[in-house]
């Protein structure tokens, strides 16, 4: 697995999961089907991390996990953003505009020509 | 592509699945489970996703397992994750929990604060004066020597085999015999042997003929040294400090090194590690220090070995006729003493029958050998202690308490828990599981032991002061002592083994108590049932019987030490006073100077004022000379070969007796002191034992020694028999008194009237007299004599508090049945008191009814003491251990406690007003 795009978003994908519970509780099958209709399906979620990273995220206590009803009488477990969650949100968020803006700044500046 | 719900339909087995996993979900949360259900979910979805795209039902299900990938190792650090945060969650709730009870505990005992006070207290007792018992045990007798497998180790000695009448005569023997054991001794793992002696040194600059000109206070101390072999040091399991130990070499030249105590090297030499070759001045020579022993190799405290040793010499086993070893072998393992005894006594007379000589007297202080028959004997290092039997003793005392506690203890948790009843049902009936209660009442149980012995700590702390402080001179190792954390250990045991047991059982008996019966009565209306009754009462009765046990053995004491105090010693040891001088050397010259010494002094102290006589004698009380021959009485035939025994000697001149104090009953002193004239004066045991019914004046007795030779010698008086020994000594024990100007030991006597200070006074006559020799060891004699008292007022002190302790104990137990049971009885004496009853008669029935649990009990305890105190025989002086004074006054004694602890009860049911009474519940 070496291209890139995995790599980038296996150190984002916590990011990404907490973005996505900010706007509402859903299970993994949810987080995963919205980050690819966001992207256009360009980003597909390996199912293989972000179950372990909801775990995880769930034992940092950024996020709950809830065992429910889908619409249609399904049983799955449902995560939820819990206020420290939305304290890292915040803050993750603001590091990758930051980190993300200096990347976009070394890619855009051109040597000066003398 | 429009994306339609894919939740339509459910497949079939997907259904099946979930019936089955929420079948197994009803046992609870597993994560496993959990992981795999959710990780299906997924899977089924996109599955479901793919069949929406058109793939068909294969097709969809492969590509949708191809998406998910390898789920193996998302599926274990999910699992992982998940366990171990459900570990740290129950761990967390189970401390939670316990906290919880801790302080439910906690609120509920002290909801009843009088009731606690008095449970931590009587468990605090308990514990405490049981760890400081068998703290003082453990460091006396059985770990006094820590030396490596010391359990192993035995004192080789050396017994007369007849019978002497004598408690334990021990003989050191011969070196020569001492050699064979080393060598050929097959059941032990090693032997050495040592000795001690005290030694003087000199100060450090001083050299010895300066010192010896100043005077000994300028100069030199008498300090205790050990003699011991090249491989003492092994033995003992230890390393010097700084340098090295003696070599075989230098033990058996008797070479001018020394090892010097850790004490000494970080005192005189200021722990200098530059110790090693320099010398010091020990009697009249200079040694080389070659070696620091370390201050935990010590020799055993037997035989009345000094405490401490304070410069190490090295001697060897060639033949030395002044070197008395004590020896000491290490057994090997699964040898038995008896074996081993034989084995060193065959080796023993191989032995002597080679070098023709008899073992060296060591406890006789005479100069003669006689042809003794010894039998080697073994013994354990605790034998040794004097204090032994009555160490022993206290400790049996001590755990009766104990076990009286324990019986308050459980008394008390009886007795709360009959009015527990309402509030487990109460509790019950609100849904606390039966393993909830049990838990709560269990940590209850807990926190009370743990508060008990908590408190237990401080009392075992006061009570060692308490013991140190109390102690004989002879038990100098309890200065050693500390607390020992395995007698701790087992008392709380016991301890928080009681308090489970009956806190538990107590409330939950059989948890056959209805909630709606409980409920229904109110809290005074449960009562207890007869079985509860009976049981309270025996245990009652139970602490009463130990009680009345403990009493009697300390009321046999007292009476003990009461009539031992009383004792008329036979002679006046008041005003008496005794000069000795230590022996240095025991060269001829040496002895003959120290003789000459006293001489001397005895003609001073005879001119200053306040004294009014003076005389030389072998031996002042409470010490003892011996004799080692054998005796025989004119007209009775000459005693056969072998059989020689100790006898009481004591050479001395005409005016001792008058000095004294000691009367004679018959005939006079000795008018002729010389050697031809042969006079004694013996006791008048021994008058009665050679010439029964008859006058003994005017007879003669022979002394025979080994080689049949012995003077006939003429009894010209008898006096009383005394207790010159010590004050526990038998009076009827023979003794002889011989007319005789040498004296292998002299001791002088002063008879003092009115004689400011004493000690100094007769002190600086004799170091005026004996410069450069050793300082002169001046006593009281009565402070001697009363000093043999210490051990059994020792033993009595402790029993007796003991017995108060048990006692005290006893009666809260008795006092909480009486109010208890008054409490119970509120209404019926109500009742009775309105029908008539007069306040008299109330309180005649609560006293009757406490009062006869209490006989009972006592009797019991009295019975018991009858077969127990037998025990005590050996302690005992005058007094049988059936006396029954003793029996009467512990009956008194537990009598009127019992009173005692039922008068507030009786005060309170007399009190008890009968139109409250009778409307209560």
């Amino acid at each position: 697995m070496a291209d890139p795009t995995t790599e980038f978003l296996k150190g984002t994908l916590d990011l990404m999961i907490l973005k996505t519970l900010s706007w509402a509780p859903a299970h993994g099958y949810g987080i995963a089907r919205w980050i690819e209709r966001c992207t256009d399906d360009v980003l597909e979620v390996e199912e293989g991390s972000l179950y372990p990273a909801l775990h995880k995220l769930e034992d940092e206590g950024l996020i709950t996990a809830e065992w429910g009803i889908t619409e249609h009488n399904r049983r799955a477990k449902f995560y939820r953003l819990t206020p420290a969650g939305k304290r890292r949100l915040a803050a993750s968020h603001a590091y990758w505009s930051r980190f993300a803006g200096a990347v976009s700044k070394v890619l855009e500046t051109a040597p000066a020509s003398a | 592509m429009p994306v339609s719900d894919p939740q339509q339909t459910p497949a079939p087995e997907a259904r099946r699945a979930s019936t089955w996993r929420r079948y197994l979900r009803f046992w609870g949360p597993h994560a496993a489970s959990d992981v795999d259900d959710e990780l299906r979910f997924h899977l089924e979805m996109r599955e479901r996703d793919y069949l929406v795209r058109g793939l068909s039902p294969i097709d969809a299900h492969t590509a949708a397992l191809r998406r998910l990938g390898n789920l193996d190792s998302a599926r274990t650090a999910c699992i992982g994750i998940i366990t171990r945060r459900e570990r740290r969650m129950a761990r967390a709730e189970m401390l939670d929990v316990l906290r919880q009870d801790a302080k439910f505990a906690l609120r509920t005992l002290g909801r009843h604060k009088a009731w606690t006070a008095v449970a931590v207290f009587t468990l605090a007792l308990g514990i405490g004066a049981n760890t400081a018992m068998f703290s003082v045990v453990e460091g006396v007798l059985w770990h006094s020597l820590r030396y490596p497998n010391a359990d192993r180790l035995v004192f080789v000695v050396r017994m007369p085999k007849q019978d002497l009448g004598n408690d334990r005569v021990f003989v050191s023997p011969s070196t020569s015999v001492a050699r064979a054991w080393r060598e050929s001794a097959r059941s032990f793992l090693d032997i050495t042997a040592y000795s001690t002696r005290d030694v003087l040194l000199r100060a450090r600059n001083a050299t010895v003929a300066e010192s010896s000109q100043a005077g000994t206070e300028a100069g030199a101390t008498l300090v205790h040294a050990g003699i011991i072999m090249s491989d003492f040091l092994q033995f003992a399991g230890g390393r010097p400090l700084v340098g090295r130990g003696f070599t075989a070499t230098e033990a058996h030249e008797h070479a001018h090194v020394a090892m010097i105590s850790e004490a000494m090297w970080r005192g005189r030499f200021a722990g200098s590690r530059r110790v090693v070759g320099r010398s010091i001045a020990i009697d009249d020579s200079l040694y080389t220090v070659i070696g620091v022993m370390p201050e935990s190799v010590r020799l055993p405290r037997t035989f009345g070995a000094p405490d401490g040793t304070d410069v190490w010499l090295p001697r060897d086993l060639s033949d030395d006729s002044t070197f008395s070893p004590t020896v000491v072998g290490r057994l090997r393992r699964g040898v038995t003493l008896k074996a081993a005894a034989t084995q060193l006594d065959s080796i023993a007379a191989r032995a002597e029958r080679a070098s023709e000589t008899a073992p060296a007297g060591r406890a006789a202080r005479a100069t003669k050998a006689a042809p003794l028959q010894y039998s080697t004997q073994l013994l354990r290092p605790e034998q040794l202690v004097t204090i032994h039997d009555s160490l022993m003793l206290l400790t049996g005392a001590v755990s009766l308490v104990l076990l009286i506690a324990c019986v308050n203890v459980a008394h008390l948790l009886l007795a709360r828990a009959a009015t527990r009843d309402r509030e487990m049902a109460v509790r019950a009936a609100l849904g606390a599981s039966r393993r909830r209660l049990l838990r709560q009442l269990v940590t209850e149980s807990l926190v009370l032991a743990g508060a008990g012995c908590a408190a237990g700590i401080g009392v075992a702390w006061l009570a060692l002061d308490a013991l140190t402080a109390l102690r004989p001179a002879s038990m100098v190792a309890l200065a050693d002592v500390r607390l020992d954390a395995t007698a701790f250990m087992i008392a709380v045991a016991i301890s928080v083994a009681t308090g489970i047991v009956f806190g538990v059982v107590g409330v939950l008996h059989g948890g056959r108590y209805s909630a709606h019966d409980a409920l229904k009565g109110g809290a005074r209306s449960v009562s207890q049932t007869a079985g509860q009754r009976r049981t309270r009462s025996a245990l009652v009765v139970s602490e009463m019987a130990l009680s009345a046990t403990l009493v009697v053995g300390a009321a046999l004491l007292v009476r003990s030490l009461v009539n031992l105090q009383s004792t008329d010693p036979g002679f006046r040891p008041d005003g008496l006073y005794s000069v000795s001088i230590p022996m240095v050397q025991t060269t001829q010259d040496a002895m003959e100077r120290r003789t000459h010494v006293l001489e001397d002094l005895e003609q001073r102290v005879r001119l200053m004022p306040g004294v009014q006589d003076a005389v030389i004698a072998d031996a002042a009380p409470p010490n003892q000379s011996f004799y080692e021959g054998a005796l025989q009485f004119e007209g009775h035939a000459p005693p056969p070969p072998g059989s020689t025994s100790f006898f009481s000697y004591n050479g001395t001149e005409p005016n001792y007796f008058r000095l004294m104090g000691l009367r004679i009953v018959k005939g006079t002193t000795f008018t002729d002191t010389s050697k031809a004239a042969g006079q004694v004066v013996v006791n008048e045991a021994m008058a009665r034992k050679g010439w029964p019914g008859q006058s003994a004046i005017g007879r003669r007795l022979r002394i025979v020694n080994d080689d049949g030779s012995g003077n006939w010698r003429t009894v010209v008086g008898v006096v009383a028999n005394a207790r010159l020994a010590g004050m526990t000594s038998d009076p009827t024990e023979p003794m002889v008194f011989v007319a005789s100007a040498e004296h292998f030991n002299p001791t002088l006597l002063v008879r003092t009237t009115g004689l400011t200070q004493p000690i100094i006074a007769l002190r600086r006559a004799a170091v005026e007299l004996n410069r450069g020799m050793a300082q002169p060891d001046v006593r009281s004699v009565s402070d001697a004599m009363s000093a043999s008292l210490a051990e059994p007022r020792f033993t009595m002190l402790l029993l007796a508090m003991f017995s108060v302790l048990a006692l005290v104990l006893a009666a809260v137990g008795l006092y909480g049945v009486m109010a208890y049971s008054v409490e119970q009885r509120t209404r019926e004496i109500g009742i009775r008191m309105a029908l008539g009853a007069s306040r008299q008669d109330v309180a005649r029935t609560v006293l009757r009814h406490g009062v006869s649990l209490a006989l009972v009990g006592g009797a019991i305890g009295l019975v018991g003491a009858f077969w127990a105190t037998r025990l005590l025989t050996r302690m005992l002086y005058g007094v049988a251990h059936t006396d029954a004074v003793s029996f009467g006054a512990g009956a008194l004694v537990l009598l009127g406690t019992a009173v005692l602890a039922c008068l507030v009860p009786a005060r309170r049911a007399v009190s008890i007003d009968p139109a409250i009474a009778m409307r209560t519940e």
